[in-house]
């Protein structure tokens, strides 16, 4: 007999939520914009939660890794598209493309910032962020600060047709199953030694180091793994779905703080807090933008925190404490 | 030849902050399975010496030998596996995770192999649970233990890490008479059941120091006084001193 039956059906309550705006979206039509909005905010933070969430660190620099997996999706499509009968090749050159580079990022970013903690850690990050932006205006590499525009690209290899189904519709289905899979690999870790040594690291670094945990190897993992999320985001929910990448956007902070927000709402550290974070706050931000156009960030900034003060430990966390010892404990995690 | 050697071995330590000499050429052996106290008033260096044993800081002189293995420059984290384990002065579990938990932890890390999985650890973690008496906590976040629960889950942590040393920071600061002498049984109790030697760090709760320990090094300004029998150590006329000033001549 296993220790802890049914370790993995906290999967469904999340996956049910994944699932649940993918159908939604399919039935009405014409919700297909807002659901890619809420799958979008759901993605970005289920992809920081591996990070922000499981170590207790706050990288302001995360937008970066997303930006810079537009850049390998938009990179790879702008120059593979003259190669005869690529097709769907030069899409999952570009996943691993985007992968591959936010990966990269993230050693080299982790490997100097990973060593400095707390506030240190918060600015060192917002430097990488920016002076990676400014880095690829100023050396003019990836086309500079014109960006890089593959529309045309994109319908050379994959056809008209298929170039506007790819943008308007798969390109959010990608973004609701990379979700998903980062949900997984989130219960993964939680499930297995990874997330013991981030739980110990997070509540107590120090500690964690006496008890013969290599804190940093653990830190590593998690930001890379953050990083490849992010990166798949990047190349699917803005390169894909836009088709240019410019670096001002792509390197915009006010993404990171959205991330922030969504997990710390939901419940930093847990399953299925950044999917209700990330719904909590993609709706809400939709409903304030149509009921107050142009006041819904005044108003939003006050709710978020009087919920962050009443809930520090976001809605799930609360939600959490609320089920321990009952039934429901194995499907809140 | 690691038989002959004693458990823990310090060489001259020293470790200066700026022209503060925090520990001064200290030097001293403690035995497999030993109760050792280390005694001394505030600022006398006792933690910076644990500190260097447990590898938070590294000397700036001398060496310190484990099993007969220079463990000076290890860092951290490579100590623990080896066996030394430590609680701190204010006891530190893992706040968030369960009692259970924060003892499968330093089981799944704290070992040498580091083959131990998680269901295992869990396993492990039981058992020690049982050994600490907090089996109606087992399943609670350790932050919301009472100070004295929260030490007995620091120190099973510890021990799932199946240490041969155990380095305890003030273990009984803060505690009342019932309570130290519950914890001195306990610890006389685990040093037996678990083979483990026991260097315990007080500052002035003699009653835990005669209770406990076999040995004791007193340490004044960095320095070590003396290092013998409990006994002796604190009728030693110097001691004495240390604690109660001199008397006027």
């Amino acid at each position: 007999m296993s220790a802890r039956p049914g370790k993995y059906l906290a999967l469904i309550p999340v996956l049910a939520a994944y699932l649940g705006m993918f159908v939604f979206g399919r039935v009405q039509p014409d919700m297909w914009q807002l659901v890619a909005m809420l799958a979008f905010y759901c993605c970005l933070g289920q992809a920081f939660n591996l990070f922000l969430g499981m170590t207790g660190y706050v990288d302001f620099g995360y937008v970066a890794f997303v930006g810079v997996g537009t850049y390998g999706m938009a990179l790879t499509l702008s120059r593979l598209s003259g190669v005869e009968g690529i097709g769907f090749g030069a899409l999952v050159i570009g996943l691993l493309a985007a992968a591959g580079m936010s990966a990269m990022l993230s050693i080299a970013v982790g490997a100097v910032a990973l060593r400095l903690r707390g506030a240190y850690f918060a600015i060192a990050t917002i430097g990488v962020n920016e002076g990676f932006r400014y880095f690829i205006e100023g050396a003019r590499i990836w086309n500079g600060s014109e960006g890089i525009i593959f529309s045309k690209d994109l319908r050379a290899i994959f056809g008209r047709e298929t170039a506007i189904a790819l943008s308007t519709f798969w390109a959010d289905v990608f973004v609701i199953v990379i979700g998903a899979s980062a949900a997984v690999v989130t219960l993964i870790y939680m499930r297995s030694k990874i997330g013991f040594a981030l739980t110990a690291l997070r509540e107590d670094e120090d500690a964690a180091k006496v008890i013969g945990i290599f804190v940093t190897k653990y830190k590593i993992i998690a930001f890379i793994t953050s990083a490849v999320f992010a990166g798949l985001l990047g190349a699917t929910a803005w390169a894909l779905k836009l088709t240019y990448v410019y670096p001002p956007d792509a390197f915009e902070i006010h993404y990171t703080v959205e991330a922030i927000i969504i997990v710390m709402l939901g419940g930093a550290g847990t399953l299925l807090g950044p999917v209700v974070g990330g719904l909590l706050y993609g709706l809400s931000k939709y409903w304030l933008a149509i009921i107050l156009p142009g006041f819904q960030l005044l108003i939003f900034a006050p709710i978020i925190l009087v919920i962050i003060v009443a809930f520090p430990e976001g809605t799930v966390g609360y939600l959490k404490k609320k089920v321990r010892g009952t039934a429901l404990e194995r499907y809140i995690v | 030849m690691t038989d002959l050697a004693p458990l823990l071995r310090l060489e001259n330590v020293t470790k200066r902050f700026g022209g503060l000499v925090a520990v001064d050429e200290v030097s001293v052996e403690i035995h497999h399975g030993e109760l050792f106290a280390i005694v001394g008033p505030n600022g006398a260096g006792k933690t910076t010496l644990f500190n260097i044993i447990s590898g938070v800081f590294i000397p700036d002189e001398g060496h310190v030998y484990f099993e007969g293995e220079d463990i000076t420059r290890l860092p951290v984290y490579k100590k623990a596996p080896l066996g030394i384990g430590r609680t701190f002065q204010i006891p530190r579990p893992f706040g968030g995770a369960t009692v259970r938990e924060n003892i499968a932890i330093g089981a799944m890390f704290g070992t040498l192999s580091g083959k131990v999985s998680v269901d295992e650890a869990m396993e492990i973690a039981d058992r020690y649970v049982d050994l600490v008496g907090l089996q109606e906590h087992r399943d609670k976040p350790a932050g919301g233990l009472t100070p004295v629960d929260k030490r007995l889950t620091e120190i099973a942590r510890a021990l799932a890490m199946k240490p041969k040393l155990l380095l305890m920071d003030e273990a009984m600061a803060g505690m009342n008479p019932r309570d130290i002498d519950e914890m001195v049984a306990f610890l006389k109790r685990i040093k037996e059941e678990e083979g483990v030697a026991i260097i315990a760090m007080v500052e002035h709760i003699m009653r835990a120091v005669v209770g406990l320990a076999e040995r004791v090094m007193v340490m004044h300004q960095g320095a070590k006084l003396v290092d013998t029998t409990t006994k002796e150590a604190l009728s030693h006329p110097e001691v004495i001193d240390v604690y109660l000033g001199k008397a006027p001549e």
